[in-house]
């Protein structure tokens, strides 16, 4: 039992410690700074100006305030064959 | 930078068609964008196309395998005289074919292929090795292949995950997995951004702890109950590790991406992803309790899983409060109902995964149908929600046009859905009743089988339905294949690779 207990051990120690160093490693990197900036990386500026079918006139307001005049959404804008209507 | 007037993608063009700089500049102004950042959008996603088409038509074609070699083992369950004739077809080859070819070949190769074309977007660049990850996905291809048709003909490596032939598949595997993770770690360390968003996070370490993974499970000096050890440190770590990372690195873009808002709180996703990678490897010996193994790896093995409440919540949490508010959204996206239902998913398997680990559950449980049930939630509603849901907005983002049928997604997407609440109902029903059924010393083993029955009868009925839903899937991808020439009808949106040709702004600017 010992060689697999032992290996798996190892193993396991190993796929604990090496996230936990380079998770501070990321940190010192400076990886983690400015959040913020980092969940809208994804994101282009149209993706904050198309209008979506399910928001509440307040969301579309919120939109057109913080980013400027809406966009009309393409077909399949949302993944799928809908053509702007609820499929 | 290319000079005015002269195409400005080099080899893209030819993927894409023309597109001059006066043509890009005028999309870009009319959209609010400085060409550059078209540009870096346009070169991502025509880089990746090839592969990422070639890699999703191959996963597609080992669903509809898989889930056939599912349906014969589930019917053999309940009906022992179906399909006896012949060796290869037996339930013990079968189930195993089933297994390899809906987590390897549609699993894998589906979170692989989103994970090629989420990486470039992720960090602002090209893919880099193009040709390297497409002879890695037709090598990985092989080995899957290689694996099942190995399993079929009685020759395999008899450890539950890992049965395909490590000298016969096993290069192939590596071989071709090494070449796309190459790829892969290419394309981000050549990136342009300047953040790394947490979705590339699970995907590398996707990519980094596979490997480990492998080479430990496959070590061939393992015997007896020593095999059953690495077994299930390999089995359980390649769901939280594999399928797992990846698939929550897709909802984490997916989800934000379509509705237009950062998820809810990017730090808890830092916590979830960092969480998971400390902890998760320890989980896997709760599939042996009562077995003979020392305590303390079971215990160690039970404090972690219950540990797992911490990344799962986190991303339970974050996911859903990105939602919130905004369920009407699932009515206008097919991208979205997949993914939100596969995240929800992910909090219900991994919670029950918890409980189920804890002695005095797994005293119920342990060999029994709700093991094969709660797998299903996983590798199913989880796993392959997102998958689908990936596949959905990404494919008209590679060919260029819309899916032809919203009545073809409605019909795919119920029937999958009430295929798998039909399979996990019935079955997870029926392990429960197994499982009280067995510790009972009054009834004899044959009635605890007679019990199962109807689950059985359940559970085929509901792989039938998927089955149905799947070739549904790969019926509409096929016409999805087979539409450029009469696809002028619809224009894809315009901030993707091909579409961008067939805007207003361009054919303005063009003529």
């Amino acid at each position: 039992m010992l060689p697999t207990s032992l290996a798996i051990a190892i193993v396991t120690v190993a796929m604990t410690l090496v996230p936990a160093v380079l998770l501070f490693w990321a940190w010192r990197r400076g990886l983690f700074r400015d959040l913020e900036a980092q969940s809208r990386v994804i994101f282009e500026p149209r993706d904050w100006r198309v209008e979506r079918p399910w928001e509440s006139p307040e969301d579309r307001l919120a939109r057109k305030l913080a980013f400027g005049p809406p966009e009309a959404a393409a077909p399949g804008e949302w993944g799928g064959a809908d053509r702007g209507g609820a499929a | 930078m290319s000079a005015p007037g002269q195409p400005r993608f080099g080899s893209v063009d030819a993927a894409r068609g023309r597109l001059t700089v006066r043509e890009v500049d005028a999309v870009a102004s009319a959209r609010g964008l400085a060409p550059e950042d078209l540009d870096v959008r346009l070169r991502a996603d025509a880089s990746s196309r090839r592969a990422v088409l070639a890699l999703f038509t191959v996963a597609i074609g080992w669903l509809i395998v898989g889930t056939i070699f599912g349906d014969i083992a589930s019917i053999k369950l309940h009906s022992p005289d179906f399909l006896t004739q012949q060796a290869w077809l037996t339930f013990g080859r079968v189930r195993t074919a089933h297994l390899h070819a809906v987590n390897y070949g549609w699993g894998t190769a589906a979170l692989i292929g989103m994970s090629l074309w989420l990486m470039p977007r992720l960090v602002h660049t090209e893919l880099k090795g193009v040709r390297m990850a497409i002879g890695g996905a037709v090598l990985f291809t092989i080995g899957i292949a290689v694996g099942i048709v190995a399993v079929l003909a009685g020759v395999n490596d008899g450890m539950e995950w890992l049965e395909a032939p490590r000298w016969l598949a096993g290069p192939f595997l590596v071989v071709g997995g090494g070449l796309i993770g190459l790829s892969l770690f290419w394309t981000v360390a050549s990136r342009k951004a300047e953040h790394l968003y947490v979705s590339v996070w699970y995907i590398l370490g996707a990519f980094i702890w596979f490997p480990m993974l492998y080479v430990v499970g496959k070590w061939p000096t393992y015997s007896g109950v020593e095999s059953a050890a690495a077994n299930w440190f390999f089995a359980h770590n390649v769901l939280g590790f594999w399928l797992t990372a990846m698939s929550v690195g897709g909802a984490y873009y997916f989800i934000p991406k379509v509705l237009g808002r950062p998820v809810y709180s990017y730090q808890l996703s830092v916590v979830g992803f960092w969480s998971l990678a400390m902890f998760y490897s320890l989980n896997g010996m709760h599939h042996l309790v009562g077995g003979p193994l020392p305590t303390w790896m079971i215990t160690t093995s039970i404090v972690a899983s219950v540990f797992m409440f911490i990344p799962v919540v986190a991303t339970a949490i974050n996911l859903h409060m990105t939602v919130v508010g905004r369920f009407g959204a699932l009515r206008y996206s097919p991208t979205l109902r997949f993914v939100v239902i596969g995240a929800l998913a992910y909090t219900a398997v991994s919670l029950q995964g918890s409980f189920t680990a804890l002695r005095e559950v797994n005293r119920v449980t342990h060999f029994t149908h709700w093991t094969v049930a709660h797998s299903h939630v996983g590798g199913y509603l989880f796993v392959s929600f997102i998958a689908l849901g990936a596949m959905y907005y990404i494919v008209p983002r590679l060919v260029g046009h819309e899916w032809p049928s919203e009545k073809l997604i409605r019909w795919h997407f119920n029937l999958v859905l009430a295929g798998i609440a039909i399979y996990v109902v019935a079955l997870s029903w029926a392990g429960v009743a197994q499982g009280l059924a067995l510790l009972d010393p009054a009834i004899p083993f044959q009635e605890s089988v007679r019990r199962t029955l109807p689950g059985l009868w359940g559970r085929s009925l509901g792989g039938l339905i998927l089955t149905a839903g799947h070739i549904v899937f790969a019926y509409h991808f096929w016409m999805m294949l087979r539409m450029p020439e009469r696809a002028t009808r619809t224009r894809p949106p315009f901030h993707e690779a091909r579409p961008v040709l067939y805007t207003a702004e361009a054919e303005a600017a063009r003529r």
